[in-house]
């Protein structure tokens, strides 16, 4: 789970580092009240969770109020549709330092990055010149230790007399990571500030998925997923994807899945969902139907190869499905594994005739796609 | 002979009187794995199978030899369980769980590379040598999928495995043992210190693996046919060729972030390292039937 900005650096402050002044606002008026409030020149911080906010606009620099009202009504009313702002104050930049904590899967290890070049990707750091980025492993079992971060200091060239303040900042950010089981926590521009001050001018924190039972702090609303399927979904416990395409997927297991949506892509077919059903989610196919059904898609195209999850259960699944649901397209399906036998009988009977191999089934479905135009 | 698993391994258990547990430790014996005991805190004395329950891996170990232990245990317990088995001197543990969280299994990585030991999952169905024995849930009666042959298949999605070793068998080839390593961005062993084992076995005359878009393990596996660690013949089928950048494909390690992760930079690894990729389920068969002499027989 990947927070807000607002919410990472809420915790942030919490641990003792230093974040920019700032207020949150979800409204226009609301957001020239905190411009006026934090006075000018201050930053305007679209909320969103997707990457590059600043190269599509949704970090503008505001100098006066009439301009505040004017952006803050273009991002909560224009395409992009922000649910809330972060107003900060501008901060006097000296340099700029990119600092984070994650994991190294195959060191099994935890990985502190700090590049003396902030601001940019650090991938695209990576890539120019590796040599900028220092890194620094650290055991989760004995944890990060003193020694580490000191010499972690000493290797970038930063004033003396910020040493003492960056060692409490990876401090700080070492207890985030363990505390709220993150997969990355990030500050990515760390602002040195010409009063000599490290301040986090962005905040990345990503819960670990498997932790969320253990991390109740936040939880998962709509705004956090980019279409109100993708939300239901969630809710549902189904896995699934929005896309824009003509098939409906629901397909078994996340591998299989994948895979179809390739062979889908090969085949000139465009994809509108991806959906998991199978696995633990094989008795939902009414809720994986009619999450396909409210997709404006011409064919729903089931593939599934169970061993575990029967196959005769999922069929049966289906077929009550459908007589619920009455799908106003056509459904193809090819369903193998445990319970073929039976699953092919229940399948033939509603007068779903069943495909066997998934390029075939893969074949038909796109054919039918264009024919339905 | 096999790799990891076969009707000499001698396996514990743990979670035996479960749901799961039990009915797979029921599947296991039948296809012929040596399972002498089992572990469920509290049901000491009560039989599963006709082997007996102790309350702890350090109560069993005292009366049995064990060299793998088998865990059906919840995701939240099973660092603990993992721990219990590798301190107890047993060196194979396989875990099937489905959510371990990421910290804890970093630190079951560490810790199995600490006591030198190898355990694999979770996210996965487990291991299975056909014909001969398993460690994990697998109809291994199923024998479009689970036939005894001569290609050893390493994989991250059970799903997945289904489609491309049906293409396998239908091929007229089998398999010499299946390791799932597993779905998670950080799984206890890694495709790559796999390959020194189907290296060895002698049964094993290719690899299949069967990998998807996110990690480097796809890379690694590269690495080591470009060091000549692995010299036998190797098919690869990758899921996820036209998943678009930042979305999680299912699996929690299927992703590409910060343009790292693409199949196209694991095929590039791989072709340049000697090694084939199938770009459609139906090709591995095909590759294979190149690569191997005699149709694998």
């Amino acid at each position: 789970m990947r927070l807000f900005e607002y919410q990472a650096k809420e915790i942030f402050r919490e641990e003792g580092i230093v974040t920019p002044e700032g207020i949150l606002t979800s409204s226009a008026e609301e957001t020239a009240a905190a411009a006026d409030a934090l006075g000018y020149p201050c930053v305007l911080k679209s909320q969103v969770l997707m990457g590059g906010r600043g190269k599509k606009g949704l970090i503008p620099f505001i100098q006066e109020r009439k301009k505040a009202l004017s952006e803050a009504s273009r991002l909560f009313e224009g395409q992009w549709a922000v649910p809330r702002i972060l107003v900060e104050e501008a901060v006097d930049i000296e340099r700029e330092l990119y600092l984070s904590i994650s994991v190294d899967p195959e060191r099994a290890k935890g990985i502190i990055l700090v590049s003396a070049q902030g601001g940019v990707e650090i991938e695209s750091l990576a890539q120019d010149d590796a040599s900028k980025i220092h890194t620094e492993y650290f055991s989760l079992t004995s944890g990060l230790q003193s020694f580490q971060i000191t010499d972690l200091s000493y290797r970038i060239t930063i004033d003396a007399q910020l040493v003492k303040q960056f060692r409490s900042i990876v401090k700080a950010l070492y207890v985030i990571f363990t505390r709220y089981d993150a997969e990355l926590v990030e500050i990515n521009p760390l602002f040195i500030t010409k009063q000599g001050a490290l301040v986090a001018g962005d905040g990345k924190l990503m819960i670990d998925e498997n932790s969320m039972e253990r991390q109740k702090r936040f939880v998962r609303t709509r705004e956090f997923y980019e279409s109100d399927m993708e939300f239901e979904a969630a809710q549902a416990g189904i896995p699934y994807l929005q896309f824009d395409g003509d098939i409906s997927l629901m397909c078994a297991g996340a591998g299989l899945t994948t895979t179809v949506y390739d062979l889908i892509n090969y085949e000139g077919g465009r994809v509108a969902n991806y959906l998991e059903f199978g696995g633990p989610n094989y008795r939902k196919a009414y809720e994986a139907m009619e999450l396909c059904l409210r997709n404006d898609s011409k064919v729903i195209l089931i593939v599934t190869f169970g061993t575990i999850a029967r196959a005769d259960i999922m069929a049966q699944g289906i077929v009550d499905a459908a007589k619920a649901l009455k799908p106003d397209r056509p459904i193809v399906t090819c369903i193998r594994g445990t319970g073929e036998a039976e699953a092919v009988k229940i399948l033939r009977e509603a007068g779903l005739e069943p495909l066997f191999d998934t390029e075939e089934a893969v074949k038909a479905a796109v054919r039918l796609s264009k024919e339905i135009g | 002979m096999s790799i990891f698993v076969d009707r000499d391994t001698r396996v514990l258990v743990q979670g035996i009187t479960g749901n799961e547990g039990s009915f797979w430790t029921k599947h296991m014996i039948d296809l012929g794995t040596n399972v002498v005991g089992g572990v469920t805190p509290g049901k000491e004395g009560q039989r599963v199978e006709d082997r007996p329950v102790y309350h702890s891996v350090r109560r069993a170990v005292k009366e049995h030899k064990v060299d793998a232990a088998m865990l059906f245990v919840p995701p939240r317990f099973t660092m603990d369980a993992v721990l219990e088995a590798l301190e107890s001197g047993i060196r194979k543990v396989v875990t099937i769980a489905d959510g371990i969280p990421l910290h804890e299994m970093v630190k079951i990585r560490e810790a199995s590379q600490y006591h030198q030991a190898m355990v694999v999952g979770g996210n996965t169905s487990g291991i299975i040598t056909p014909g001969r024995a398993m460690l994990g849930m697998f109809p291994h009666w199923i024998e479009r999928v689970y036939k005894s042959g001569s290609i050893g298949v390493m994989t991250r999605s059970g799903s997945l495995t289904n489609e491309v070793t049906a293409m396998v068998v239908a091929s007229g080839f089998g398999v010499s043992t299946l390791v799932g390593v597993g779905g998670d961005p950080v799984p206890g062993t890694r495709f790559a210190e796999l390959l020194p084992l189907y290296q060895e076995d002698e049964q094993t005359e290719a690899v299949v693996i069967i990998g998807e878009l996110g990690g480097t393990m796809e890379e690694e596996v590269a690495d080591m046919m470009s060091s000549k660690a692995f010299t036998k013949p190797l098919v690869a089928f990758l899921g996820g060729r036209t998943a678009p950048e930042g979305k999680r494909m299912g699996h929690a390690g299927a992703i590409i972030s910060g343009g790292k992760g693409s199949v196209q930079s694991k095929i590039e690894a791989l072709e340049a390292a000697g090694g084939m990729v199938a770009s459609r389920p139906s090709e591995v068969g095909l590759l294979l039937k190149e690569v191997v002499k005699g149709g694998g027989k």
